[in-house]
């Protein structure tokens, strides 16, 4: 066993001044243990260099597995640890307060993967996947060795939340997080809240009327002092970061200027708008969209069979994925070169919920269903399938490399929708449609002004991008913004109004305490190494992360200080800007710049490491 | 619980031998958890492979890439978030960076093919084994 220091920049802070490591390799109760030697990964790992302790325990992440950990920051004196186990998103954060508890820094961890990346990938090579372990476990120590104890980021923050767009999402959010008390302003462009709701008939899954829906958010709205309310104003700006973002908004010719800690980004989708002759679209007596037909059906009086713009539609047919699920060298592109492979993940649904109102209300007409497939998910909803097909709903399921072709009416044919039906074999059918009704689908509303000033993550698809869509599916790169609702992708009310729901209770915690506590990963200066070269600036895309400022050469801390009443112009950082991304790192040649707990000295020692195993 | 494993010692102390190993630098966002899937889903690879987590690889300076292959390293997989990438303008920037790093391996006689920019999200899971088979080859000179 050895326990002596290293020399190096990295401070201890916990008294000891040498560096001693505890290794701990888990078993995980066989996932690790049938494959690697873990007997002898600790045996090896006891000799090598600072490492005061290694040992092996069936399951580290228990109360005793923690607890052996606790026993050796006491008795053995050890300051950094590193633990060989399962993947760090399962437990990093189990361990570092399992030192914190131990009255460690608990940044003076490293945690190494041999299950999913070790132990499940090279089960039947025992003897490599043990060399492996062992090589990943030296430079999992080579790493612990050289980390420098850390602070969270305390930053102050402003207990109130600009809520970006006033539908169901935004609405939904706003009263999440007046709930919660903190004071919310919610900004929507247009001349009263309800977003898409406005444009709606009766929705699924309850059949209410869209419009009474808003009303009644919208009165819950009013209804809630916290809430201050701010239509048909036009955002010109957000500046700022988490705690302390500033929103300018353009109301009534003058402008205002209001304060956040947090942002919940609920600006929504535009419906899809099929180009001039796609499908017939631009015959306004014989195509529609579902938009339209949703919106107007309701208010048609039922009778024997539909009338549509004064006509009489005994043949009514539905055409689906008009802007959705297209393909390469099938479609025609969009603006941006590519095209919309994405389902809309509504359209299905709420087309086959029109259908079946039709064939309610209108027996005579008949009606057409024509699918790529039919994706009614979500609780319930394939009972719209099985109704409208009950009803005498006839389904076609057209094929995928050929895009069907509306041919227009012509002497005493109607017009049809051709195409080949998978059903039957690659039949060529043609379905009559005195109205073809086009299920558009979602696309991204054009918010330019509002990611350029935020610098918003936006994904292939031109949606919102979440930080994780797993682990963090409300939340962008950017502290403390969050996402409700259809400006992220494509969902149903209920799932953008949970989204929402997420999202203000993400905000909520953010700014339960007067300071927010921000993860330390981001980028560290190191001031009397700059030359003042400004590379690192060009890097970033954070305005005001890094900047240029005139410093005094003798308060640089460099060796030997320099002359008093000199300055020299050097970096310096806002800690709450930097998203962590590193890139400016890369360029810093003098190393003036390192990513907190990602430094690239820990790295080459890593590699060197691995390297001589 | 199987039988547990053991390794006769002078296995572990023969090490792994030069030239064969590849570095795959892997993103917290997409193509970390992406190797975890492959592990979840019981598929293997060449042992041969050490990933390092990092917020993204754009980190590395050029010399990073070169001092990996003057340490040994046989290969070096750069498995990015694409543009799936939370951070801004960060994949432009790597792959302009990589672009670079080519440059110099060429100038040094070392073959490009070891170096691969690719991209890899939380559920890649073929295309993160057919990336290490790939390179593997590239690796072994085939
Ligand atoms: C054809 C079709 C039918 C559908 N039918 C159903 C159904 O029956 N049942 C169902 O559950 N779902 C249905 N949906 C889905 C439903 O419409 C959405 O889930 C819902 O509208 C999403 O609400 P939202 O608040 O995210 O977005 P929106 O409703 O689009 O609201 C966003 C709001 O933000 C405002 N805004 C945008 N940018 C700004 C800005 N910069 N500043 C201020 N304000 C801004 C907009 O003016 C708008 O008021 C359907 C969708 C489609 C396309
Ligand atoms: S929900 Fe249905 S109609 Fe809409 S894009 Fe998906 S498959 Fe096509
Ligand atoms: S921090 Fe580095 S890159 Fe930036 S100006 Fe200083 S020396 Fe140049
Ligand atoms: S780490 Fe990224 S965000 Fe932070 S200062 Fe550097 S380039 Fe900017």
């Amino acid at each position: 066993m050895n326990g002596t220091g290293r020399p190096g920049d990295n401070q201890l802070g916990e008294s000891t001044g040498d560096v001693r490591v505890g290794v701990y390799v888990c078993h995980c109760g066989g996932n690790i243990s049938d494959v690697v030697d873990v007997k002898a990964l600790a045996g090896l790992m006891a000799e090598y260099p600072h490492v005061a302790v290694a040992k092996e325990y069936p399951f580290m992440c228990s109360d005793p597995g923690q607890e052996i950990i606790l026993e050796d920051i006491r008795a053995n004196r050890v300051n950094r640890v590193v633990v060989a186990s399962c993947s760090p998103t399962l437990h990093e954060t189990t361990f570092r307060r399992a030192l914190q508890r131990g009255g460690l820094n608990p940044y003076l961890y490293e945690h190494v993967n041999i299950r999913e990346q070790v132990s499940w990938v090279h089960k039947d090579d025992h003897a490599a996947a043990t060399r492996k372990a062992l090589a990943l476990v030296r430079a999992g120590v080579e790493k612990a060795t050289r980390l420098d104890p850390l602070e969270a980021l305390r930053v102050k923050a402003e207990r109130r939340v600009a809520v970006i767009g006033g539908g169901p999402a935004g609405m939904s959010a706003a009263l999440a997080l007046a709930g919660a008390g903190l004071p919310v302003d919610l900004f929507e462009k247009g001349p009263a809240l309800g977003g898409r709701l406005l444009e709606m008939g009766r929705v699924f899954p309850t059949g209410e009327e869209a419009t009474a829906l808003a009303r009644r958010l919208a009165e819950d709205v009013a209804a809630q002092g916290s809430i201050r309310v701010h239509l048909g104003g036009e955002i010109t700006r957000v500046d700022g970061y988490v705690g302390n973002f500033e929103v300018r908004v353009e109301e009534g010719g003058s402008q205002a200027r209001v304060k956040a800690g947090a942002l919940v980004l609920a600006t929504g989708f535009d419906h899809y708008l099929p180009g001039a002759g796609e499908f017939g679209s631009g015959d306004a007596a014989r195509v529609a969209t579902l938009p339209e037909f949703q919106k107007a059906l309701g208010s048609l009086p039922a009778g024997k069979v539909l009338r549509w713009r004064g006509r009489e539609i005994r043949h009514l047919a539905f055409l689906h994925c008009v802007g959705s699920r297209q393909a390469e060298g099938l479609n025609p592109p969009q603006a941006d070169g590519k095209v919309n492979d994405y389902c809309s993940r509504v359209c299905c649904t709420a087309a086959l919920h029109a259908a079946s109102q039709v064939l309610d209300r209108f027996p005579g007409t008949q009606v057409y269903d024509c699918h790529k497939d039919i994706r009614t998910y979500g609780r319930g909803h394939e009972a719209y399938y099985e109704d409208a097909a009950k009803k005498g709903a006839l389904f076609f399921r057209y094929a995928e490399d050929a895009l069907p072709e509306y041919l227009p009416a012509s002497g005493l044919l109607p017009a049809r929708l051709k195409f080949r039906d998978v059903l039957t074999w690659m039949e060529e059918v043609e379905v009559p449609a005195d109205l073809l009704v086009l299920a558009t689908g979602v696309v991204p509303r054009a918010i330019k002004g509002l990611v350029e000033s935020l610098k918003l993550p936006v994904g292939a698809d031109r949606f919102l991008q979440e930080a994780h869509p797993k682990l963090r599916p409300v939340e962008v790169a950017n502290n403390g913004i969050f996402l409700a609702g259809t400006c992220q992708a494509p969902m149903t009310l209920d799932e953008a109004c949970a989204a929402a729901g997420a999202a203000a209770a993400k905000a909520a915690q953010l700014l339960s305490q007067a300071e927010i506590s921000l993860d330390p990963f981001v980028v560290e200066l190191k001031a009397e190494r700059c030359t003042g070269c400004g590379k690192c600036l060009e890097e970033c895309s954070y305005s005001g992360a890094l900047k240029l400022v005139d410093r005094p050469l003798a308060g640089l801390g460099a060796t030997p200080p320099g002359p008093e009443g000199l300055s020299a112009a050097v970096i310096a950082v806002n800690e709450a800007l930097c998203k962590g991304c590193g890139a400016c790192v890369a360029v810093c040649e003098p190393r003036a710049l390192e990513l907190a707990g990602w430094h690239l000295d820990q790295f080459e020692a890593m590699a060197g490491a691995i390297a001589a195993s | 619980m199987g039988q547990a494993a053991v390794v006769d010692p002078e296995l572990l102390k023969a090490g792994q031998g030069n030239g064969k190993k590849i570095l795959i630098l892997t993103t917290l966002a997409s193509s970390y958890p992406g190797a975890n899937a492959v592990g979840q889903a019981r598929l293997s690879y060449s042992p041969d492979t050490y990933i390092f987590r990092v917020p993204d690889p754009v980190m590395f300076p050029d010399d990073f890439y070169l001092q990996c292959f003057d340490k040994g390293f046989g290969g070096i997989l750069v498995m990015s978030s694409g543009s799936d990438c939370p951070y801004e303008g960060a994949y432009q920037r790597l792959s302009a960076r990589i672009a670079r790093v080519y440059l110099k391996m060429k100038e040094k006689g070392i073959s490009t093919r070891r170096l691969k920019l690719t991209t890899i999200c939380t559920v890649c899971r073929a295309a993160f084994l057919k990336e290490i088979a790939e390179m593997r080859k590239a690796v072994a000179g085939e």
